[in-house]
């Protein structure tokens, strides 16, 4: 029961100011192989707004498979973010802002999870992926 | 009886590949890197342990010694492990040792001049070729897959 709505992957799009989304994606895909429904919206400088916002659209309408479509953009208050969240009505959406590879790897892992779901694992990720390394290791040496 | 490890052959033991594909699709609890510069070396094993969640435990042993390693986990509780070497010689040195399997993925075996290169992440030397023929030869199935939803590319015979 409702087995066939959780088992439909969630659409992924990286939404970024240049290439970064791209490069992010392509990234991922070296570590855990290709992966389907997933899409780069790449916001360039001299790109109309009306234009960017039809490539996001376009982007959710591709991806989506009845599980709704994670955005991840890369900054809070850009208008990659902005953009998207003007979309949020219209479409099953999370946005979700600072996207890095942890969290994009996490998402990729966890896509057939209800939407709110895979947002709040990716937030987590996103967070704990990052590691001021030699602190780790430092406090390990004075601990052992 | 230890229980059937999902041994990986990959020259860069712990990476994302490992971290992020191939321990949640073996579901391991333990990861043993069989490598003996690992095992002698604290700070590669540091760096290493940071990059393992938390939830699965390491252990860096001498090449020799994997047995040994999983005869000692499996004392604690049933544990499913991902056993990485480094080369095909290592994998080769552990069977003669007394390590058994019967499944062999070889991940990345990366382009060195004078390797054969039989997909994206593997390129054999003569030495790798002979020692992947004897595995064969035991009855032991290659896997070239580098990810695990990779399709299973590249022939060996």
């Amino acid at each position: 029961m409702g087995d066939k709505e959780r088992n439909v992957a969630a659409g992924v799009v990286v939404v970024s100011h240049g290439v970064f989304g791209e490069g992010l994606l392509e990234a991922a895909g070296l570590v855990l192989g290709p992966q389907e429904g997933c899409r780069a919206v790449s916001v360039a400088v001299n790109a109309g707004m009306e234009e960017l916002v039809e490539a996001i659209k376009a982007a959710i309408t591709a991806t989506d498979r009845g599980n709704g479509v994670l955005i991840m953009t890369d900054l809070f208050g850009g208008t990659p973010t902005t953009l998207s969240l003007s979309l949020c009505k219209t479409a099953a959406l999370e946005v979700i802002t600072g996207v890095n590879m942890p969290m994009l790897l996490k998402v990729l892992q966890i896509r057939t999870q209800p939407l709110a779901e895979i947002a709040a694992q990716a937030k987590k990720a996103g967070q704990q992926g990052i590691v001021v390394a030699g602190e780790i290791l430092r406090r390990k040496r004075t601990e052992g | 009886m230890t229980p059937t490890p999902w041994v990986r052959i990959d020259n860069r033991l712990i990476h994302g590949q490992v971290i992020e594909a191939w321990l949640p699709y073996t579901g391991a609890s333990v990861i043993v890197v069989a490598n003996d510069e690992v095992a002698a070396d604290g700070i590669q094993q540091e760096i290493m342990s940071l990059a393992i969640p938390q939830t699965v435990l390491p252990l860096f042993v001498h090449v020799e010694r994997v047995v040994a390693a999983l005869v000692q986990a499996v004392a604690a509780g049933p544990q499913a492990f991902l056993v990485l070497f480094a080369s095909c010689a290592d994998a080769r040195r552990a069977l003669d040792r007394g390590f058994t399997f019967e499944h062999l993925n070889v991940g990345n075996i990366h382009y060195r001049p004078g390797n054969r290169q039989i997909s994206p992440s593997v390129a054999l030397s003569t030495d790798d070729e002979a020692c992947l023929r004897f595995f064969l030869q035991r009855g032991i199935e290659l896997d070239f897959r580098c990810v695990p939803n990779d399709p299973v590319q590249a022939r060996f015979t």
